[in-house]
């Protein structure tokens, strides 16, 4: 499957590579909402956040807030929107996570907005309890997890089995062309 | 979205007072008192009720009261910090990890074809409350919410981009790479690169090389005095490097952004 992010890599792309470690690559890519957007993703192919480690997480985090200062203090933005789109309906155009940093300055035009919705008491309460059940279920479902694969390895193997069975987002980026 | 606090609710006088008020405070103070004031950190504490999802010793999620869309969760440090680079990179990490699960919480609990995690850093990037968050934004397709356009930049906006930041990020990131910018008119830049390597096999391995090196590195450094000594340690206050940037002539967003095509 071709990926614009996997390119990146492998330097079959236009993209600039600002840093790049074992399991992290910085890239400034062609395509970007505004002038000094720099893009954070994990090395190693993951479609979307659901199925990215949480080390690698954790990493891809630390190096984009490092790039948040380095916009700060380096372009002279006034401010940055640090944007995960993740799945087809969220706006994700590379089927490969990547967190954007995105350095802003007034009047700069870009949209990045939402009308916020006054919700009815009754509609808030009907979200909150469906969350409320799937934190249970989230939670429940990762303790047995915990109790059935004992071995680090087995554990993880299972994890994305599991995610590549249940998660549609999953497959319907895979139909990405 | 919660206001941080609403200035229209004082009288002039009031509003005069409170300004004279913040602008004698000391760093310390102004954070003390924004805290005092933070909607956030009186539903942490437990002073305003609010609709929990989640909750640790470092962070909370709840839902948005005026949300972008049915399930959208705001993720707060219990700390109260204004932007990003206020946070510790522990807490950072462990916030991210804390979205990834109210994300796939939202995927799994509501029907959505995706979710935004959302972060505004400062008032020009659609910031409304004085307390740092994450937002986690249930998304369906064509619902109007973050629209952007993405447009082509050129390569040379790339590269200048890139020279400007490379810097300050590697010393952010601990890694040993220098890159000089050599004041030209056609903007060339020059990288100097800090092998992995140890300094003795470098040596006996590319013997040319390193003395090429050395003498671009001298050059970069007599032409671009500024710039070198700008690395300084550790961070210094958002002004200061301000300065630095317009003195040693480096590009702002502004010009960049007059590259933009």
């Amino acid at each position: 499957m071709k990926c614009e992010h996997c390119d990146i890599v492998e330097r079959k792309s236009k993209a600039d590579i600002l840093y790049e470690d074992d399991e992290v690559v910085v890239a400034i890519k062609d395509l970007a909402m505004t002038p000094g957007q720099i893009t954070v993703f994990p090395k190693e192919h993951f479609t979307i956040l659901e199925v990215v480690p949480e080390e690698i997480l954790e990493k891809c985090s630390l190096i984009a807030n490092k790039i948040g200062i380095a916009v700060f203090e380096s372009l002279g933005s006034q401010g940055t929107n640090i944007i995960i789109q993740n799945g087809l309906g969220a706006g994700q155009k590379v089927p490969h996570f990547a967190i954007e940093v995105v350095p802003r300055v007034e009047n700069d035009g870009l949209g990045l907005q939402w009308d916020a919705k006054q919700l009815a008491e009754d509609e808030m309460a009907t979200v909150f309890m469906t969350l409320e059940q799937g934190m249970k279920e989230l939670d429940s479902s990762a303790e047995a997890e915990k109790t059935k694969g004992k071995d680090e390895t087995g554990k993880d193997k299972k994890n994305s089995k599991e995610d590549d069975k249940n998660n549609y987002l999953l497959k319907s980026l895979k139909k990405i062309p | 979205m919660y206001l941080f606090m609403d200035p229209q609710q004082l009288t002039p006088e009031q509003q005069k007072e409170m300004e004279e008020k913040l602008k004698n405070m000391s760093p310390e103070e102004l954070m003390e008192f924004q805290k005092q004031q933070c909607i956030f950190c009186q539903i942490i504490s437990g002073k305003i009720p609010a609709k929990k999802i989640y909750e640790d010793d470092k962070v909370l999620a709840i839902l948005d009261i005026n949300p972008a869309a049915k399930g959208h969760i705001l993720l707060l440090p219990k700390e109260h910090y204004a932007i990003m680079p206020q946070i510790p990179e522990k807490e950072v990490g462990e916030m991210f990890i804390v979205a990834k699960k109210m994300s796939k919480l939202l995927l799994k609990a509501i029907k959505v074809s995706g979710t935004n995690i959302f972060i505004a850093n400062g008032l020009v990037a659609g910031q409304k409350a004085q307390h740092f968050m994450i937002h986690i934004i249930p998304r369906k397709e064509d619902d109007g919410i973050l629209e952007v356009e993405e447009k082509l930049t050129d390569q040379e906006m790339r590269t200048k981009v890139k020279s400007l930041i490379e810097n300050k990020f590697n010393e952010l990131m601990g890694v040993k790479k220098e890159v000089l910018q050599v004041e030209s008119s056609d903007e060339e830049v020059k990288e100097v690169e800090e092998l992995e390597e140890p300094e003795e096999i470098k040596e006996t391995k590319k013997p040319a090389k390193k003395v090429k090196k050395k003498a671009v590195k001298k050059k970069g450094k007599r032409e671009n005095k500024e710039k070198v000594e700008e690395e300084k340690p550790e961070k210094e206050s958002d002004d200061k490097d301000d300065d630095d940037d317009d003195d040693g002539g480096n590009a702002s967003l502004d010009d960049i952004a007059n590259l933009f095509k």
